[in-house]
């Protein structure tokens, strides 16, 4: 295991990680933003988008609004990658309406002020939330990283993905920490 | 269920023949289906096996990818109930071990490497069997499921089909054995009635008895035909000998008889002959006598040595008719058997002989008590022709002897007269019996060489046998047995 472990380090850390299912493994070593990063990108596996119907010929954009915890983490993890035949690119936003041509949105530590008016926006877009801010999930986020016994894990709210026409597996409800199936207003009574 | 194995061996042999048969062709289907079952049980285990691996696999994705051991345990968990599987692991792509399941103390399988371009792999683990399964989410091997199991059932089952096949080889058994009865009294029973027919013919040379099957097969009924035919060729050649045989016999008879009819009219004609010839030389005999004694000098001179020379042929002749009577007697007459002191008949005839030749010296030697019960009469010309031979054939030897005795050989007694006469060449022994043969010229010692002749027959008449031992100049004996000397 500890070889392993130092091989996945180096390869995190020289950035020339072959096998990107191996990050989940090393997440006790590697940095919790290091884990979401390989998390985030892993997300496409298992969600529907409506757009995956078409023939779309735009890149698959994983987007970060705000500050940037990934750094070259998550360039390297989807370099050469791709979601059904689209290729996988990663795009720095400062503003939430440059999120129209994102599929996957993450929301970073520096948005927390904007995050309630950012999520209002983003409802019902085809577009999938996804942010380690607290009470993201109750303002409508629809998955949200959270440490566990210093491990990161995730919780998921359907009804926002719903509306915005995502479709999660049940092989990443299963995994999650906590699944809200449940409207809003319902969940708030 | 026991037949008579000795005597109805081929049955025996057809009922074991057909159970053995069925008995090896059983043995042969059940190891072929058990090796077939056994190795379509094993293909299919193997086979549900790498299904079930790779449903773990494809349920696990998420678990390894969102580094959820729980989640990965739960869907390992239920490998539980599939009762053969005893381990089953979840492995990363670099080889460490993700999550595992084991049921009881078991080890988890051991990764191993799945050849490239396949998804999964199955192998022999000592007992058990491992399936894996790569975990491929998108085109990416995402980890790897390891199960391994134990197939109890393989055994379990290798003992359910030895059982049904016992059970089903003993019914087989059976019914070979029925059948083989059946079989044995529709194959066998014909042969082995003929065989009997056979037997008793061989045994009571009954070649009149003829074997007819119950029933008709074609190798029996030509069988069955050869075996009638050849008694029926036998009991017409048995028919043709005892007729060839019956007809010989009758001719034999008819030959005989006829021979003998011509003896007994060749024997009374002679007899005749001599009978009849006896009144005119008796005649001759006694004209010749009154003759000499009437003589008055008519006789002289020349006519005289005439005269005796006639009267002597006429005593020869009639010698000779004696002679040929006593043959013809020793034959025809019956026989008179008594009790006879042969010693006493001897010494009588020889002083009889020593009274007719005076001039003589002879030395007689007569042993005492030869008992016979013989015919008195034919017993007296037995003897009486011996001991004259024996007195003739001396008659040139100077201190002649004869001796007459009798003695015990092998249980009989044997009489003999010896002499120390002229002898004969042994050589020709056996013509010293025969009618007419004379070893000696009748100028050297007189005689009609009848005699001998008529012993013989005398002698075969009472049982008995007669041979001569001699040697020229040196003497002869003559040996006699009689059979009737004995009762």
């Amino acid at each position: 295991m500890g070889f392993c472990r130092i091989q996945l380090l180096c390869c995190l850390l020289l950035t020339l990680c072959v096998s990107s299912f191996c990050s989940a493994q090393s997440a006790v070593v590697a940095t919790p933003s290091q884990v979401e990063a390989a998390y985030l990108y892993n997300f496409e596996k298992f969600v529907s988008w409506p757009s995956d119907a078409g023939q779309d010929p735009a890149p698959f954009a994983i987007c970060i609004l705000g500050e940037d915890s990934f750094g070259e983490t998550l360039n390297s993890l989807i370099a050469d990658e791709t979601h059904q035949g689209r290729k996988l690119v990663a795009r720095r936003l400062s503003s939430v309406a440059a999120a129209n041509e994102c599929q996957i949105l993450f929301i970073g530590q520096s948005e927390e002020s904007r995050l309630a008016k950012d999520l209002i926006v983003l409802q019902k877009k085809p577009i999938l939330t996804v942010s380690s801010l607290p009470g993201f999930l109750e303002h409508g986020g629809m998955i949200q990283f959270l440490l566990e016994n210093k491990k990161v894990r995730f919780s998921v709210d359907l009804p926002p993905a719903e509306q915005s026409g995502l479709v999660l597996s049940s092989q990443l409800l299963k995994v999650a920490v906590y699944v809200n199936s449940k409207p809003a207003q319902e969940a708030k009574q | 269920m026991k037949p008579p194995v000795r005597r109805s061996s081929i049955a025996a042999r057809l009922t074991w023949m057909n159970v053995l048969v069925s008995g090896i062709g059983l043995l042969l289907a059940y190891v072929s289906f058990l090796a077939y079952n056994l190795y379509a049980y094993r293909e299919a285990a193997i086979s549900s096996l790498s299904g079930e691996a790779q449903i773990i696999g494809s349920n696990s994705a998420s678990a390894i990818i969102y580094n959820d051991e729980v989640s990965a345990r739960t869907t390992l968990a239920a490998l539980d109930s599939s009762s053969e599987v005893v381990a089953a692991a979840i492995y990363t792509p670099s080889g460490e071990l993700f999550a595992q399941y084991a049921r009881g103390a078991a080890p988890p399988p051991q990764p191993r490497e799945i050849p490239n371009g396949q998804m999964k792999a199955s192998w022999v683990d000592g007992l058990d069997i491992v399936a894996g399964s790569q975990i491929v989410l998108q085109g990416k091997v995402a980890g790897t499921v390891y199960i391994q199991a134990r197939l109890h059932g393989l055994r379990k089952q290798a003992m359910q089909y030895a059982t049904i096949a016992g059970v089903v080889l003993v019914f087989c058994l059976v019914v070979a054995l029925l059948v083989g009865t059946v079989f044995r009294r529709i194959l066998a029973r014909p042969i082995v009635s003929l065989a009997e027919v056979a037997h008793m013919v061989s045994r009571y040379r009954d070649y009149s008895l003829r074997f007819t099957p119950e029933q008709s097969y074609d190798e029996l009924v030509s069988l069955t035909h050869a075996f009638n035919e050849m008694l029926a060729e036998i009991q017409q050649r048995d028919a043709a000998l005892e007729q060839a045989k019956t007809g010989l016999e009758l001719r034999v008879e008819e030959r005989t008889a006829q021979l003998q009819a011509a003896n007994r009219e060749l024997e009374a004609f002679s007899y005749t002959v001599a009978h009849d010839m006896r009144a005119p030389l008796q005649t001759l005999t006694n004209v010749c006598y009154l003759i000499q004694q009437t003589d008055h000098g008519e006789f002289s001179g020349e006519r005289a040595p005439m005269l005796a020379q006639l009267s002597v042929s006429v005593s020869a002749m009639s010698a000779m008719i004696d002679d040929l009577l006593d043959l013809s007697r020793s034959t025809s007459a019956p026989l008179h058997l008594k009790q006879l002191d042969l010693s006493r008949v001897a010494s009588s005839i020889l002083e009889g002989l020593a009274e007719a030749n005076p001039d003589r010296q002879v030395e007689t030697v007569i042993h005492k008590k030869c008992q016979v019960n013989a015919d008195p009469g034919l017993m007296q010309i037995v003897l009486q022709n011996l001991l004259r031979n024996a007195w003739k054939f001396t008659g040139l030897r100077q201190g002649a002897r004869i001796e007459f005795g009798c003695a015990e050989r092998d249980g009989a007694t044997v009489f003999f007269i010896r002499d120390n006469g002229a002898g004969f060449d042994q050589r020709f022994a056996d013509r010293l019996f025969q009618p007419f043969q004379r070893l000696h010229a009748v100028s050297e010692f007189p005689g009609t060489g009848i005699g001998l002749a008529t012993v013989q027959r005398i002698i075969r008449r009472h049982g008995g046998d007669v041979w001569a031992e001699g040697e020229v100049d040196k003497g002869a004996t003559f040996y006699f047995t009689l059979d009737s000397a004995k009762s």
